[in-house]
């Protein structure tokens, strides 16, 4: 075969039209994904001697962890530059696994689940807590449900079974007299409650913000109360760090949960705070609407509190009891056994960032 | 004549989509957007790229994750259906694993993988990887003992015999076995993605529930990835109607 005869295309065979074809195809393909969607600071990362590495901290697109993405975006525009890399997850199951795997060195989690793990073996610490409050239940607008005791007998939807609202729910029927079984829980995703409620497959639910909102804002949802009605103080997501990264590499932990704290106090600071903080974190982050977080963070700014955010053994105890008592943990495990103190003692120290509301947009 | 038969089908959309209109332009209450809001839900997805980002993405994990399986599954398949003993060995693990849905496997793909493109593509291999060696298998047992007669005749040992004779023999059942396998792919990146990545229609779906009261998009990434799988589709048929291809098949009128 001559050279003009293996470049002419039309005298290849078939075999090597399709080959050709299928190969050509994979190239364009994987190249336009290599331009278009790769996150190349991440996979660099990966690549970097461990000592070097940047962690990756993992979270889920709700109000209760909205100190991750601040704490990114806040370090990223101003002194410190970039901590660490924020990676967003879908749900409580896959960030879970991403985290035994250590694909993820930290992340924020409810806290019955971070027991949980730990009970289970799985090395992780609670370093902090994401917030306190935050949590609602919701019935619907206009329906005939006005208090908490009327709920005997509906269907109500929790985000999961390790979760501080089905905790919530068991304090409040404490409180109604009510027996453990007077509800018919439900487990179902936290974005699909809205819709639920709105087409009455559910009579109610309990859930994290913005979801409470995103039904108030669309005219069908009604809070019946938030969750520190019947439980001061409340708390559902925190923090958790892997052993390893705690035992190898404590400075690493400690700038993560400073920072953390730095941005807790900085949305606690002011109304436009917390609007910039619903503006960037809705555009950047979560890809929600910021009217929407902006209802949820401000409407009114007690919603929610970023303040008070050492663990403590009290609040702890009381999550693991109740876990016992409701059946979804069987050892008494204390709170030295998975917690690690030091780094919250260590951030009481710091400040809120010196960063002003919309500084970022001005430049 | 050649009008007619895209006319038809292209009214009977009209007519659905007016349907569509009418229910939910009676219903307001409901959250389920019209044909209207979700043409602009599509259009939403453009101004950032966001449209060929996500199909590029969904695109790029079904084209490795099938290419891998069909590339491991046809010799394999080979292999296994010309060796009686083969088959025999492996017959009882197929059949355990064959019921199992590719995403059962989700929680092992992302303790292995992590969440990113590698444990999308593991997915999408393991749909696509045994429905590809059982179709190749049987195909294997049928072909007509004349040809592999003939083979042996001009003293091909068992190799040439695979690629001469069984490899050509099967290519019009592969090729039918390709198209399933694709639209198996093309189901299982959806929900791979979903869950394991932060890219792609699947992921389209899942972030627009996320987002609040965006079914618009929830319905606009359902209209996208009924649109790609039906090109993915077109695309492999037109290779099936290649003669070449589909020696095996009676003419069509």
């Amino acid at each position: 075969m001559s050279l003009k005869n293996i470049v002419s295309i039309k005298s290849w065979n078939l075999g090597a039209k399709v080959t050709a074809g299928a190969v050509a195809w994979l190239v364009v393909v994987s190249t336009l994904h290599c331009w278009l969607n790769v996150n190349w600071a991440a996979v660099l990362n990966s690549y970097r001697p461990p000592a070097e590495r940047k962690i990756i901290v993992g979270y889920i697109p709700v109000t209760c962890q909205l100190t991750c993405p601040v704490t990114d975006y806040i370090s990223k525009y101003s002194e410190s530059g970039e901590m660490f890399l924020p990676r967003m997850f879908q749900g409580f199951p896959e960030l879970k696994e991403a985290l035994i795997a250590n694909k993820i060195q930290a992340a924020f989690i409810v806290a019955p689940m971070a027991v949980a793990l730990a009970a289970q073996g799985v090395p992780i610490k609670v370093v902090y807590l994401g917030h306190r409050n935050g949590s609602a239940v919701v019935v619907r607008e206009g329906g005939p449900i006005t208090n908490f005791g009327q709920l005997r007998g509906k269907i109500i939807a929790i985000p999961s079974r390790f979760s501080d609202e089905r905790l919530l729910l068991f304090r409040a029927m404490q409180a109604y007299g009510m027996k453990p079984d007077s509800l018919k829980m439900v487990e179902m995703a936290p974005p699909d409650v809205a819709g639920a409620l709105q087409a009455k497959a559910i009579d109610a639910f309990v859930m994290g913000e913005p979801f409470p909102s995103q039904a108030e804002m669309g005219g069908y949802g009604r809070i019946l109360f938030y969750a520190d009605k019947y439980w001061p103080n409340y708390m559902s997501c925190i923090l958790v760090a892997r052993e390893d990264l705690i035992q190898n590499r404590p400075e690493v932990v400690q700038l993560l949960v400073d920072g953390i704290a730095r941005s807790g106090l900085w949305l606690d600071a002011s109304r436009p705070h917390r609007v910039d903080a619903a503006d960037f974190v809705g555009r950047f982050y979560y890809n929600q609407k910021p009217e929407l977080l902006r209802w949820a963070l401000t409407k009114p700014m007690s919603r929610i509190r970023y303040n008070l955010l050492e663990p403590q053994k009290k609040d702890f105890d009381e999550v693991r009891d109740m876990m016992i008592q409701t059946g979804v943990l069987n050892v008494k495990i204390p709170f030295s056994a998975y917690t690690d103190l030091r780094f919250a003692d260590h951030a009481t120290i710091e400040t809120s960032w010196k960063y002003e509301p919309g500084d970022a947009v001005a430049k | 004549m050649k009008s007619h038969t895209w006319l038809k089908p292209a009214i009977f959309i009209l007519v659905l989509l007016g349907v569509w209109q009418l229910v939910v332009f009676l219903h307001p209450q409901q959250l389920l957007p019209g044909p209207w809001k979700t043409a602009l839900g599509i259009v939403d997805l453009f101004p950032r790229g966001l449209i060929v980002k996500y199909i590029v993405a969904s695109v790029f994990r079904v084209t490795w994750g099938f290419s891998l399986a069909v590339l491991v599954a046809v010799p394999l398949g080979l292999v296994v259906g010309w060796y009686r003993r083969a088959e025999m060995a492996l017959n009882p693990i197929l059949q355990i694993l064959r019921p199992i849905s590719p995403l059962a496997w989700i929680p092992i793909a992302i303790l292995w993988f992590g969440v990113g493109d590698l444990a999308a593509i593991f997915l999408i291999f393991v749909g696509c990887f045994l429905p590809m060696l059982l179709t190749v298998i049987n195909a294997v047992q049928s072909v007509p003992a004349v040809y592999i007669n003939a083979g042996r005749n001009f003293g091909l040992g068992p190799v040439p015999l695979m690629r001469k004779i069984l490899f050509p023999a099967i290519i019009p059942r592969l090729m039918t076995g390709l198209r399933i396998t694709l639209g198996i792919a093309w189901l299982v990146v959806v929900a791979a993605e979903m869950i394991a990545v932060n890219s792609g229609l699947g992921f389209l779906i899942v972030d627009a529930r996320n987002a609040g009261n965006r079914y618009d998009l929830v319905v606009a990434g359902m209209v996208i990835i009924g649109v790609v799988g039906l090109l993915l589709d077109n695309w492999v048929r037109s290779l099936e109607r290649s003669h070449a291809l589909c020696w095996g098949f009676e003419e069509k009128q």
